[in-house]
């Protein structure tokens, strides 16, 4: 390298004045084929990323990303769970000496050791040997780590039921904002007897199931109103057989013009919308209430 | 043209010096899947970072309609999922990206373990590897607080009791992430956002130029 | 084919790898870039026309009415206040002024400077208009007043958005 005396900069800056040809360092430490980084292997990796790219924007518009209800404090029935990669320390608390009174060992002491040893191995593990089997304390602590994590998180996932988290607190965002017909003849009916527990627009809350699109017949939902199903009780409907009639058209069709065609019912939908538009959520489960008794259909 | 304002620049600043470094090395045999299959163990480390440049890109794109309140966070997430066009896609590439670089990052963990290529000279990178861990798993925590639904909801309350146990100075811990002792609400959504948006990818980026610098400096662990 | 033009192998790879980049920075930023623009391309709610005010009030002098729509503004919804300077002119046609001036978006008042007591005042840099919304020159606006839609249904005058004039 020219440096001192008689080199010559441009300007005043530092830059030197005579460049030298930027040749291209030799990698010479491992002997074997070497390839160019740039293109040749860089070109490789991108086409790793391609096909890693589309795999990834399939997945992504296959699988819409869930957006479950919006928080509820004062919701009691919910049952919390993690994201998956935080589940094997939810499930580790679970054991009798990780939580309650132990929780500090559990929540602190055992995954700061955990982490503290991964974080340190360069320096647990000094030895200047490479191979696996050649170190074999802390590939066995490694591979008792991951074990441990993969059933932690193996055992909670068994354990979470995730159909039915979806179907209970998703929210369809497909769902088409349902603009329901108040002047229909069963509304009166759907009004006195199911909306404080299925909303004013059908689309449910909370463990009560959505009747958007629902796929049951006529004689099935009278069939519920009456003598109910799953967790709703019988004898929630009490009106007249002619009012039974409109109510299940109703709920079959809520939007629809029902039996009587009065006006145009489009107004008062527009009207609501401000409450609907956080509320139409969980149409994708108007199933729900059947899962205890006939098994979920599949909602997609 | 271009040439002519590539010599420009670089008779000033000289910046070929700068780009030679990072394209002008060889790379190994024994790292490209081209000659040994099994060398796509060595493409894990790549991906990870592709998946954040994903992360990255997509949260910026996604804070364009994304409002840290507690009145407005879920209508506007539920707004930018339904009624922007590609609103699924871009919330679902960082929603699903965000899965995707924990397994990434865990794949290329083992990878660098089991090779042992954390020994002699290559100490320091693989303790700023797992603080990069740390921090992707700091911004998978604070990152679903943010859609401000049930989940985002209870999971938190829950990730501040565990943090809460910490022995002598939990209490403190506890209303630093949430900023207040008892309420999880308006003032956690923010402090999260901030964490999430500001803090965390700042260290996250620090970090990252650091393993980069390092990894050049070094060079790639030799084959076993 | 001469041999200046044959293309190298590290060209060719070159070439590849640009090809290759630019595929995953377009599959990446696509749809990205189409949610940022979105709002371009939505087309602009028309607002609907709103019932102000019955046509038999309106007068040779111009009045101003108020009326208040529902703006909907991505996932925040709101009543928004809308003004009108509205008369009928010497044609007995109706015209429909939006008060906002062209200059900086002060509200006009009409005659409420003693001086001009036949023209729009703005009171923000003493901005003039004549009462059929020309801006008067050599006062700060550079173009009139924008007229409103409105329409006229079964007596009851009817009011919607301003009409910009376009590159104001």
């Amino acid at each position: 390298m020219h440096r001192g005396k008689g080199m010559k900069f441009v300007g005043d800056s530092r830059v030197p004045a005579q460049q030298k040809a930027n040749l291209p360092k030799d990698y010479s430490e491992y002997p074997g084929r070497t390839e160019a980084f740039w293109p040749n292997f860089l070109l490789k990796e991108w086409l790793v990323g391609s096909v890693f790219l589309i795999g990834f924007l399939i997945l992504t518009a296959a699988h819409a990303s869930p957006l479950e209800q919006q928080a509820d404090p004062t919701n009691a029935a919910y049952i919390p769970l993690p994201d998956w990669y935080f589940l094997f320390l939810y499930e580790f608390l679970k054991y009798q000496y990780a939580g309650g009174d132990y929780i500090v060992l559990g929540a602190i002491v055992m995954p700061g050791l955990a982490f503290g040893a991964l974080l340190l191995a360069p320096f647990l593990d000094p030895g200047p040997e490479r191979r696996p089997h050649k170190r074999p304390i802390a590939v066995s602590l490694m591979m008792l780590g991951v074990i441990a994590t993969f059933w932690l998180t193996y055992e909670s996932v068994s354990e979470a039921d995730y159909e039915t988290r979806s179907e209970e607190y998703g929210v369809d965002i497909e769902a088409v904002e349902s603009e329901v017909n108040t002047d229909h003849p069963g509304y009166a009916a759907y009004e006195a007897n199911c909306l404080s527990c299925h909303g004013d627009a059908l689309q449910g809350q909370g463990s009560y199931p959505a009747l958007i699109d629902t796929e049951r017949s006529i004689e099935e939902i009278k069939d519920i109103a009456v003598n109910g199903v799953g967790s709703m009780p019988a004898g929630i409907f009490n009106g007249s057989d002619e009012e039974l009639q409109q109510l299940a058209e109703f709920i079959k069709d809520p939007t629809g013009e029902g039996g009587s065609a009065e006006g145009s019912g489009s107004e008062e939908g527009s009207g609501e919308s401000g409450s609907e538009e956080g509320s139409s959520e969980e149409s994708g489960s108007t199933e729900g209430e059947s899962g205890s008794e006939e098994g979920s259909e599949s909602q997609e | 043209m271009l040439q002519k304002i590539y010599d420009w620049v670089d008779e000033r600043v000289d910046i070929t010096p700068l780009w030679r470094d990072i394209a002008d090395h060889e790379v190994p045999e024994h790292v490209n899947p081209a000659h040994h299959f099994s060398a796509f163990v060595y493409c894990f480390g790549g991906l990870t970072f592709f998946v954040t440049v994903i992360q990255i890109l997509s949260g910026m794109f996604l804070t364009m309609y994304y409002v840290p309140d507690i009145e407005n966070a879920w209508n506007s997430v539920y707004y930018l999922q339904r009624e922007v066009a590609y609103g699924q896609i871009v919330r679902g590439m960082h929603h699903w990206g965000a899965s995707l670089v924990i397994v990434m990052l865990f794949l290329h963990t083992l990878r660098v373990f089991f090779q042992g290529a954390y020994k002699k000279p290559r100490e320091l990178n693989w303790v700023i590897g797992v603080l990069l861990f740390f921090v992707m798993l700091g911004l998978g925590f604070t990152g679903y607080l943010l859609p401000w639904d049930n989940k985002a909801y209870f999971a938190t309350q829950v990730g501040l009791e565990i943090a809460a146990a910490t022995p002598i100075i939990g209490d403190q811990i506890r209303t630093l992430l949430a900023g207040d002792p008892s309420i999880v609400g308006a003032q956690t959504l923010t402090r999260f956002f901030a964490i999430h948006v500001f803090f965390l990818p700042a260290a996250l980026f620090g970090l990252m130029a650091f393993h980069f610098v390092l990894i050049r400096k070094q060079g790639i662990s030799g084959p076993l | 084919m001469s041999d200046k033009k044959r293309v190298s192998r590290r060209q060719f790879l070159n070439y590849t790898l640009t090809g290759v980049g630019g595929f995953m920075a377009a599959g990446m930023l696509a749809p990205m870039v189409r949610f940022a623009i979105d709002p371009v391309l939505k087309p602009s709610g028309a607002g609907g026309l709103v019932s102000v005010a019955s046509v038999e009030e309106l007068t040779n002098e111009p009045q101003r009415f108020e009326w208040t729509v529902d703006q909907v503004d991505g996932w925040y919804e709101s009543e928004v206040q809308r003004t009108a300077w509205v008369y009928r002119n010497d044609n007995d046609e109706i015209v429909a002024l939006s008060p906002i001036c062209t200059h900086l978006g002060c509200t006009v008042d009409y005659g409420s400077n003693e001086e001009y007591p036949d023209q729009f005042y703005c009171p923000c840099h003493a901005g003039r208009y004549t009462k059929d919304g020309v801006n008067v020159p050599g006062t700060p606006p550079t173009a009139p007043l924008p007229p409103i839609e409105y329409e006229v249904r079964e007596g009851m005058l009817y009011l919607g958005e301003a009409q910009s004039e376009g590159g104001v």
